[in-house]
């Protein structure tokens, strides 16, 4: 009998997480760069084929990842020099305070000494590690497809571009930025293409979205109606016994 | 329950959002005004499972762990520097800036602050001023006696006196140049100031080490594109919606869960 409240419980908890990062998709609906989650959630253990009488084992609702849609953002054009959106799956390379980390986010600008860097000051880095550095007065800035940075005809380097075998070694840590959290090396991006003017927007579908939210919140309802039911039983079963005379 | 935080960060931004689309349509029609775009980050991850963690003794690993974000901030709000059209004023003190480069004003404190407004006015001593009456650095003298005025390209400014066949060069008008034109901190009245991000001015003439030319009476408009201000306004009302409906989602979980009865 309590089994039956455990197992709700267990989907209970994890309808509220997959309310949460429903709301954290909905709350980046308009973040550059930023990349659709759900949660994947599974029931354990595997089942054991039904044998006549045998009784059936309890499953359990197990919340085991989190899985992102590292599908293609809508580019939208902001005519910005240094606003550049990717086209494919390459990411770009940064050097952060704690490290080398990726992103699509594509907001860069000129620090203080020429140097492209992100809103909080990380470097782009790119293709061999080094720093991007422009003299402003040289004229225009041009970034071509395969991000080669070009100054009339200075070349300047080539804006890095990289990405992964397996893609679930990427780990977010807020900024729109992804950690590398295994050892496996990132590899050249060879297809992807850099479109300077433009920016990724999030692959974020409202819709989808919002039916997902309806559907949480009916699927909460109904199992907390499968609770109270459960409780009226157990409450309706002592009153019985208890009747004995 | 963390999904009403979150979606309460998703309002807090699109309402600044709405703010920063809100002056950018205000200041339409104000010369050398730059727009500015609000763009978000998402935030701190709260790592329930990590990727990797061992799931059973037989040395199965998680693939991916479970993330779960905290929403969505401000990561800044930045001008876009690009050049606005050049109206015809015929104002003979009305200078506009093609490319790039800053007027510099003295301000009444004596530092100095940056503008691309070139619709300036002589004061009652004839000195070329601000429409707020700051002097323009070098400062200029138009004589009182001068018929006509014109200025170069590259910033000489000439007046032609009575009797004089001659023009006569009264001063030259300068442009200060930064790195990072995105990086100058907006004090208002079309005015900006020097900062960390920006780095030091370089001052040079116009037309001269990559900095714009000047033009005569015209003056710079606004480089606010009603269009694009009015669709993002109506990207951020939605998305402003969509998050209220969250708070709605979850608050009703939260009823359902109180209303259990035992």
């Amino acid at each position: 009998m309590d089994n039956a409240l455990y197992v709700g419980l267990s989907r209970q908890m994890t309808l509220r997480r997959e309310l949460d990062i429903v709301a954290n998709n909905i709350a980046n609906m308009d973040t550059t760069g930023f990349k659709v989650e759900s949660l994947m959630v599974e029931t354990e253990p595997a089942a054991p084929a039904h044998t006549a009488g045998a009784p059936r084992p309890v499953k359990f609702v197990i919340d085991r990842s989190v899985g992102r849609d590292f599908g293609q953002g809508v580019l939208r054009s902001t005519g910005a020099t240094f606003d550049l959106g990717i086209q494919g799956d390459g990411f770009f390379r940064v050097r952060t305070a704690d490290g080398e980390q990726f992103t699509r986010d594509g907001r860069y600008h000129m620090d203080g000494d020429g140097r492209l860097v992100t809103e909080d000051g990380a470097a782009l880095l790119d293709e061999g590690g080094g720093e991007i550095v422009i003299d402003p007065k040289l004229g225009p800035v041009s970034i071509a497809k395969d991000g080669v940075v070009s100054q009339g005809q200075e070349r300047l380097g080539k804006v890095g571009l990289f990405q992964f075998q397996e893609l679930s070694v990427l780990e977010k840590v807020g900024e729109n930025r992804f950690r590398n959290s295994s050892n496996a090396q990132p590899i050249p991006a060879t297809e992807s293409v850099i479109q300077q003017g433009m920016l990724e927007g999030s692959n974020v579908k409202p819709i989808s979205e919002v039916t997902r939210m309806i559907e949480i919140t009916r699927a909460y309802e109904a199992i907390t109606k499968m609770m109270e039911a459960n409780a009226e039983l157990s409450r309706r079963s002592v009153e019985r016994m208890g009747k004995v005379n | 329950m963390q999904a009403l935080r979150t979606a309460a960060t998703g309002m807090a931004a699109q309402q600044l959002n709405v703010d920063v689309i809100s002056n950018n349509i205000a200041n339409m029609n104000t010369v050398g005004f730059k727009k500015q775009r609000a763009e978000f980050q998402d935030l701190l991850y709260q790592t329930i499972e990590r990727a990797g963690a061992q799931s059973s003794d037989q040395g199965n690993v998680v693939p991916t762990g479970v993330q779960v974000g905290g929403g969505v901030k401000t990561g800044s709000v930045y001008r876009i520097t690009e050049q606005g059209n050049m109206t015809a004023t015929g104002g003979k003190f009305d200078v506009a800036i093609t490319g790039r480069g800053f007027f510099q004003v003295m301000m009444p404190d004596g530092t100095i602050a940056y503008t691309r407004a070139g619709n300036f006015s002589p004061n009652n001593q004839g000195q070329l001023v601000t429409e707020d009456g700051y002097l323009i650095e070098p400062a200029i003298t138009i004589p009182e006696d001068a018929t006509d005025i014109s200025i170069s390209k590259s910033g000489q400014v000439q007046a032609i006196r009575p009797g004089q066949t001659q023009p006569e060069i009264v001063g030259n008008i300068e442009l200060a140049t930064f790195v990072n034109e995105a990086g100058l901190d907006a004090i208002g009245d079309n005015l900006l100031k020097e900062s960390a991000a920006s780095g030091a001015p370089t001052v040079a003439a116009p037309g001269i080490d990559g900095t714009g030319t000047l033009n005569q009476g015209y003056t710079e408009a606004s480089n606010v594109d009603a269009v694009s201000e009015i669709t993002a306004l109506i990207v951020a009302q939605r998305a402003y919606e969509m998050n209220s409906k969250v708070i709605t989602s979850a608050d009703e979980m939260l009823r359902t869960a109180s209303n259990i009865r035992s």
